[in-house]
């Protein structure tokens, strides 16, 4: 199941293009543990998930992204068992929508972000909702991937990473409290001592920051 | 499209944490605006690179190895059937899409309500408003915030003029005395926390029915 509100996906998913395969290479890596990924590289892996069901790909996904979202979904307040289930169901996913994936559209790590967002909505709504609908609204048109697709890519996620830089210790902590660990003002308040006016100020004035150096990402 | 959501409020949408009510009236707006669709993209990307760059926290023994057992149960992932692109608001039969809808009720001349059943009951209230052309909403405030999107014709107040796609995130400070445009039927899909404080003689006698 998905949010609700959040599966009206006003067309965001176009079929990405798969790329030469690269299967000894993918191999190789998975065995690394934690090398850095660079954003082209993720995109590359869910491209050859989708291209030839790769599971050197997958397995590399995994290892990447599974101790990530168990991390995220436990900084939310879940308990370790739970955050690690959802995050098996979150690379399950990826596995299953690899296809739509659009390096165009949005990276891999925005577009992962979105699946475990989702799952993270379901679950705290799991046993409220009254019914199951196909919210997959996608465009029918297959569209290639553009050339210069992966360039963007990696400057939309430098930009992105140079945006954060340019808040404020202040600010990112509030942001990372209130927007990634989704924590009410009023909690953020009290953990770091702060009137509620000046949290809500805060997180206003660094959200408005972000729009103004990311407005044009897309 | 002249009035969007705040800010704070696409945020909250992209990182998942805005109540179910709300959601639906910012997707609404979505539907119809680009410039917000990018500005949740941008949120989502931010969040991405929070999950990148967060310490991890290792998976147990052999999780890597059932994932990889569960995929022998998958279907193959071939490229879905696509169905077409569908908006939220259904305009020729001025219904939501995937949502239950009470019954249009007479709430004041000229003025109809409907409820829209949202699967998380909670403190926020959806619900739509219907207004004939011209009139006048009697005076009011809130205690909590009101977010409202317009599905048709349209309203003005001191804000301005709040046409088909605008989206009104108003405060609880912000007073309102809208009234609707004189050229057609307005109908505004609305999300409320908190309730409706109506103000004057007029108000108070209606205050029992918006009491949704």
């Amino acid at each position: 199941m998905q949010a609700l509100a959040h599966g009206y996906e006003w067309n965001r998913a176009a079929l990405a293009a798969g790329l030469p395969a690269k299967a000894g290479r993918l191999h190789e890596r998975s065995r690394q543990t934690e090398a850095a990924k660079s954003p082209a590289e993720l995109a590359r892996l869910i491209e050859a998930v989708a291209a030839r069901q790769d599971r050197d790909a997958f397995v590399a996904l995994f290892d990447h992204f599974a101790p990530r979202i168990k991390a995220f979904l436990m900084r939310t307040n879940l308990p370790a068992a739970g955050a690690e289930e959802l995050a098996q169901e979150a690379l399950l996913i990826v596995w299953r929508k690899a296809a739509q994936f659009d390096r165009a559209r949005a990276g891999a790590s925005s577009w992962i972000f979105t699946i475990a967002r989702n799952l993270r909505i379901d679950n705290a709504r799991r046993d409220m909702r009254g019914k199951v609908l196909d919210r997959e609204a996608n465009e029918d048109a297959e569209q290639p991937t553009p050339p210069e697709a992966e360039l963007l890519a990696a400057e939309r996620e430098q930009r992105v990473r140079a945006a954060l830089k340019n808040l404020s210790d202040e600010q990112l902590r509030v942001v990372r409290l209130s927007f990634f660990e989704g924590k009410a003002h009023g909690d953020i308040a009290a953990e770091l001592d702060l009137p509620l006016g000046t949290v809500k100020s805060r997180i206003r004035l660094a959200m408005n920051r972000l729009r103004d150096l990311l407005g044009d990402l897309t | 499209m002249r009035h969007h959501p705040k800010n704070e409020t696409l945020a909250e949408f992209a990182a998942g944490t805005l109540d179910e009510g709300r959601s639906l009236v910012v997707a609404t707006h979505l539907s119809l605006c680009a410039e917000c669709r990018g500005a949740v993209a941008a949120f989502e990307a931010v969040g991405g690179e929070m999950l990148n760059s967060i310490e991890p926290v290792a998976m147990s023994d052999g999780a890597r190895d059932r994932a990889l057992a569960l995929l022998d149960r998958e279907p193959s992932p071939v490229a879905p059937a696509k169905p077409a692109p569908r908006p939220v608001w259904q305009a020729d039969q001025e219904t939501l899409l995937g949502y239950d809808l009470g019954p249009w009720r007479w709430v004041s001349p000229g003025l109809h309500y409907r409820a829209v059943k949202t699967p998380e009951a909670g403190s926020t209230r959806v619900f739509m408003l219907k207004a004939v052309p011209g009139l006048k909403i009697p005076e009011h405030s809130h205690t909590g915030t009101e977010l409202t999107c317009v599905l048709k014709g349209a309203f003005i107040h001191d804000g301005g003029r709040y046409a088909a796609g605008d989206c009104d995130d108003a405060d609880q400070d912000d007073a309102h005395n809208p009234m609707i445009d004189e050229v057609e039927v307005c109908i505004c899909l609305v999300a409320m926390q908190g309730n409706i404080e109506l103000t004057g003689f007029f108000g108070r006698m209606i205050q029992p029915f918006i009491r949704i």
